[in-house]
């Protein structure tokens, strides 16, 4: 009389395919609360899948940028990407084994200037490269489709590949175009088109050598050597031997580091991911608290089948699937919105980016890492959420199926979980005062020991706000209060999530007006010159061309100018860290432009600039370099390793949030062969008309396109501004965070009411009318929400502080102030958030048939 | 022969100053195909008993076996096991899955027990046909009569074929007619199958349609009556309201 031996245990499929099949059922049976719950991995997943996709995007953009093409085997750069004298170097790598020929080449990326019309047609950037036409052509073969190759000899001709014919169509053998140079406009002739396509994104343009190093004012030296083998070369032995014998100070087909300024960008994003996996968390407490309720709903169903004989592994099997479930579909709809979150994303970041850094295009990437991360995510908390209420399913007692429903008393004393949430909130707050390392960190651990401390804070919070509640509630108040205190877990994780929610909001506004008032405060420090003279992009000065003196001398001829001062660019690399260096010229750049020490006096500071080796560091390159005011730190240079002294610690607006070095421009042009302005503030002579003023430098500018003259107020407000509005992103962010701990909320009121069909309908039997059900629902919701909202003040305060202090200590220096509008906003919403969540089921309470609801098990 | 067997069977429930003796030294043996009926007041620790033969609690002193295996010293997998292959359960509130049709549910302990889906749902068809229900095995629990619900659970209870059924006040929550229609369903599979039963009931109308009665008292056996079905609900009454009286 025993189970069939030869059919038993054919199969654990059919099992798991049965208990999939009835969790289907189950989540199909209950449409609005597995939509909300499956809401909250959806909008995790999204923004994280959605941030993972463009941060990638946005490195990509920088490296694409700088990356160039060559048709050459190898391609030797130095480490630093700055300029070098070809006949140190150039022979060394000649005699190298395998070596058939080599050449050098000075080239450069850079962004055409928009304004004017553009003589390259629709050609946004040119990798310009100059090239010694003999050499190159032993490295690699130029095939023509029209006219000639370069020659010895040409001066101002051009050679384009076929492609710049969908660009600019115009420029055929013989035609003539303007371009910027350090020295102004120069007009080339176009002498041949090569067979190749070559890049649309940054077209290449040969010129000759000489051609190149007058355009950028850095006569006799070049950049890059492109090397050639012969047949039978090793290119990874050869890449080795070269490295061996050029040392340290070069690189080998490597793209440039300047790639890494895309760092300040990704630890912006970074704090946006942070966001999505506090969404995910949010998820994750709504799938726990609706699991543990469905465990309690469907006690019965689960003794039963406990009672016919399914273990306690196939009961919590059944559950987790059913979680699983939620968590794939979750997974896969949060993968859809994040794609087009993204999407959007992208496009609304292009337009800020485009006014910091012309020529980059972002775009989409999707990588199987952040796709993996995004599906692992989702699937992994919808797996741990639902597992805890699996496990404590799996130990339902199958005596359960035999007794009638029973009124479920849960109320267990939350005082465990009070005291280590206290613990864990002291922790915190000492982590978080004793220094700005543990700041974030202290952040996150109070926001974990408020989770924690919530069951045993609902009561007593309760009871602090009811008498509040009393005033608009007289007698449903009470009801509504021991309804919220009878099951103090859920009511605290509901509130939780609301909390995380608010708490975020608060945080984000405490960093954007902190952030704000920072742009703002080094924006008018940094122009308080009259008229400033932007390039084509500023921050990012690598792939631009600036000016030689000859602007400078004019800008200073004019009978209004009292002084001209420039910021000059080279790129360097100390100990692994890459290294934007500054050239000032200390008598004139404090005339015009202020910096903002940290470390240091100014006066002091800029003398010593302009005697010796002496440098003030960005606040972050000096976190970089570990160094601080009188110490000594060796910057690499286009002429091998210099020793510079430290003599302050600042930053304006264009350099905080760079590892950034200022030095004068004499050693910039002594260590770096660097004489290019790329950023020009003018001073006028006291009561000289600025309008008039700005029409004489525009008339000098119109020969140098690729600077723009503004009033200095107006590209303050300008650039304030567009800074701002990069802003509005985090409030949309924390805002949509919100939505998940709002369906927390519709969600744990819907299981309340439900849980309490039966009481409801004695409380209308017993003359009860519908509005009173339905104020005691309300009433309860408002609690709710005044809970999270006073538990989320306290969190976003500590947050608030904590992401300041972490930010003020990489140099940013933001102050603190109390984010009191943050909080208001968090209380409005909060409560408004608890009553929007109450209408649908405060209505289905009041609607509830009496004796139907009396009968409801 | 003995299919199920106790010695000396004990439950005590409250703490050991005031214990209170739910069952009290119960020794009984069931025999094979028997449909015994366990009857007393409420509190006299008839749910008790019945909980303990099925594997549902545990004893706090004392034996069950199951044909040769002693249930009070499985774990709780084995005993899962047991229940699962040995036992079958009818239910007073059915228990049948809501969102399962009726044949799925009857089908559960052999899905439970990783035997194929399909292979499962036949046999589930003619445990289905057994009790007179064939025709309605893809309707839910909620479109089906409380007496045709209590059918399927029956169902479900003989679809592994097990040792032994217990059924816990399984009329108690059905009017007369469905209750007759129930009790001459389990009746028919005492006589046809030769399938052991043991039931629990206040009701001695259903009662007496067992081979054998056992009143219970205060934990103990008060009286073992073998009816061969020949009961008369009159007598038991009167038997019990004596009871409830001494």
């Amino acid at each position: 009389m025993t189970t069939q031996a030869n059919t038993k245990r054919t199969s654990f499929g059919a099992t798991a395919w049965q208990m999939t099949l009835m969790g289907l059922r189950y989540l199909s049976g209950r449409k609005l609360r597995t939509t909300l719950t499956t809401l909250a991995i959806v909008f995790g997943v999204a923004l994280i899948f959605a941030i993972n996709l463009t941060l990638p995007g946005v490195g990509d953009a920088f490296k694409q940028t700088l990356t160039t093409i060559s048709g050459a085997d190898i391609t030797i750069t130095s480490v630093t990407g700055n300029s070098f004298v070809p006949e140190d170097v150039l022979p060394r790598v000649t005699s190298i084994a395998h070596v058939q020929s080599a050449t050098g080449v000075l080239e450069r990326t850079f962004t055409l200037p928009t304004l004017g019309g553009n003589a390259l047609g629709k050609t946004a950037q040119i990798d310009l490269i100059g090239v010694d036409p003999t050499s190159a052509q032993s490295v690699r073969q130029f095939t023509m489709s029209a006219g000639r190759f370069l020659q010895v000899g040409d001066t101002n001709k051009a050679v384009f590949p076929a492609g710049i014919a969908e660009l600019a169509p115009q420029l055929k053998v013989g035609a003539t175009f303007p371009l910027i140079t350090a020295g102004g406009l120069k007009i080339f002739t176009v002498v041949g088109l090569l067979a190749e396509q070559g890049s649309l994104s940054s077209p290449q343009m040969y010129v000759s050598l000489a051609d190149a190093q007058a355009m950028f004012n850095q006569p006799g030296l070049i950049n890059t050597i492109q090397v050639s083998l012969d047949a039978s070369a090793d290119k990874a032995a050869v890449q080795a031997d070269i490295l061996k014998t050029l040392g340290s100070d070069f690189q080998v087909a490597t793209t440039s580091n300047a790639a890494d300024i895309a760092v300040p960008l990704q630890a912006g994003l970074a704090v946006l991911d942070l966001l999505g996996v506090l969404a995910l968390f949010l998820g994750a407490f709504l799938i726990f608290n609706t699991f543990r309720t469905v465990v309690i709903e469907r006690q019965h169903d689960l003794a039963m089948l406990r009672a016919i004989g399914a273990t306690r592994g196939q009961i919590t099997t059944m559950i987790v699937i059913e979680s699983l479930l939620q968590g794939i579909a979750g997974t896969v709809i949060g993968l859809i919105l994040g794609y087009l979150m993204a999407a959007g994303l992208v496009s609304a970041l292009a337009g800020v980016y485009a006014s910091y850094f012309a020529g980059i295009k972002l775009g989409l990437s999707l990588t199987p890492s952040a796709l993996g991360l995004a599906v692992i995510l989702g699937v992994l908390t919808a797996l741990i959420a639902g597992y805890l209420p699996a496990r404590s399913a799996g130990r339902t007692s199958p005596l359960e199926a035999l007794r009638p429903a029973t009124a479920v008393s849960v109320q267990r004393t939350a005082r465990w979980s009070l005291i280590i949430g206290v613990v864990l909130m002291v922790l915190a707050l000492v982590m978080l005062f004793s220094g700005s390392s543990g700041a974030v960190g202290g952040a996150l651990f109070f926001l974990i020991g408020m989770v924690i401390a919530a069951p045993g804070l609902v009561i007593p919070v309760a009871r602090l706000f009811s008498p509040l509640l009393s005033l608009w509630f007289a007698r449903e108040g009470d009801l509504a209060r021991g309804n919220l205190a009878r099951q103090p877990g859920r009511a605290a994780i509901t509130g939780s999530t609301l909390m995380i929610g608010l708490a975020v909001l608060i945080a984000v506004t405490a960093i954007v007006s902190g952030f704000a008032g920072l742009v703002t405060n080094l924006t008018n420090a940094s122009f308080s010159g009259d008229i400033v003279l932007i390039p084509q992009s500023i921050g990012v000065y690598n792939n631009i061309v600036g000016a030689d003196s000859s602007l400078s001398t004019r800008l200073s001829a004019l009978p209004e100018t009292q002084t001209v001062a420039s910021l000059r660019y080279a790129d360097s690399k100390t100990e692994g860290q890459s290294l934007e260096v500054l050239g000032i010229d200390p008598n004139t750049y404090p005339k015009v432009a202020t910096l903002d020490f940290n470390q240091g006096q100014a006066d002091q500071a800029f003398v010593a600039l302009g005697t010796g080796r002496n440098a003030i560091l960005t606040p972050l390159g000096a976190a970089a370099l570990k160094v601080s005011v009188g110490s000594d730190f060796a910057l690499t240079t286009a002429h091998g390793t210099q020793t510079y002294h430290v003599v302050g610690v600042a930053s304006d607006v264009l350099s905080f949030k760079i590892n950034g070095v200022f030095i004068s421009q004499a050693n910039l042009a002594t260590d770096f062969d660097k004489t290019e302005d790329v950023l020009i503030f003018m001073n006028l002579k006291p009561g000289s008309d600025k309008a008039a003023a700005l029409a004489d430098v525009q008339k000098i500018t119109q020969d140098y396109p690729q600077f723009t003259a503004h009033l200095s107020g107006e590209y303050k407000d300008e650039l304030i501004q567009t800074t701002n509005s990069a802003f509005y992103l985090f409030y949309a962010l924390a805002i949509l965070i919100l939505i998940p701990a709002a369906l927390g909320l519709l969600n744990t009121l819907t299981i309340n009411i439900l849980e309490r069909t039966r009481e409801i309908g004695v409380v209308r039997a017993v003359g009860g009318s519908r509005g009173q059900v339905r104020r005691i629902v309300t009433a309860e919701a408002l609690l709710l929400g005044v809970f999270s909202a006073a538990m989320g003040v306290f969190a976003g305060v500590v947050m608030s502080y904590g992401f300041i202090s972490a930010f003020s200590s990489i140099g940013w220096s933001m102050s603190f102030t109390f984010p009191l509008i943050g909080i208001i906003a968090a209380l409005i919403v909060g409560v408004l958030l608890a009553l929007f969540a109450s209408i649908l089921p405060a209505r289905s309470a009041a609607r509830l048939d009496i004796i139907r609801a009396l009968q409801y098990e | 022969m003995s299919i199920v067997h106790t010695e000396a069977l004990t439950k005590v429930y409250g703490n050991t100053d005031q214990p209170i003796y739910a069952l009290n030294a119960v020794s009984l043996e069931v025999e094979e195909g028997e449909f015994l009926a366990i009857m007393g007041p409420s509190g006299s620790g008839k749910s008790t008993l019945l909980y303990l033969l099925g594997g549902l609690d545990r004893p706090t002193s004392g034996k069950v076996w199951l044909r040769d295996a002693d249930m009070s010293v499985l774990n709780d997998d084995a005993l899962s096991r047991l229940r699962r292959e040995s036992l079958g359960f009818v239910f007073q509130f059915f228990n049948l899955v809501p969102v399962l049709t009726a044949r799925e549910n009857v089908a559960m302990p052999l899905i439970l027990d990783g035997v194929g889906r399909s292979e499962a749902l036949k046999r589930a068809d003619e445990a289905l046909e057994k009790v007179g229900l064939s025709e309605r095995g893809s309707h839910r629990p909620a479109e089906l009569s409380g007496g045709q619900q209590q059918r399927a659970a029956l169902a479900r209870a003989l679809i592994a074929k097990p040792a032994v059924i217990l059924a816990d006040e399984p009329t108690g929550n059905l009017d007369s007619r469905a209750s007759d229609e129930v009790v001459q369903m389990l009746r028919q599979t005492v006589d046809q199958w030769k399938q052991t039963m043991i039931l629990v009931t206040h009701d001695p109308r259903v009662a007496a349609h067992a081979d054998r009665i056992i009143f219970l008292k205060d934990g103990k056996i008060a009286d073992d009556n073998r009816l061969k079905g020949q009961g008369k609900p009159e007598q038991i009454r009167e038997q019990l309201s004596k009871m409830a009286l001494g």
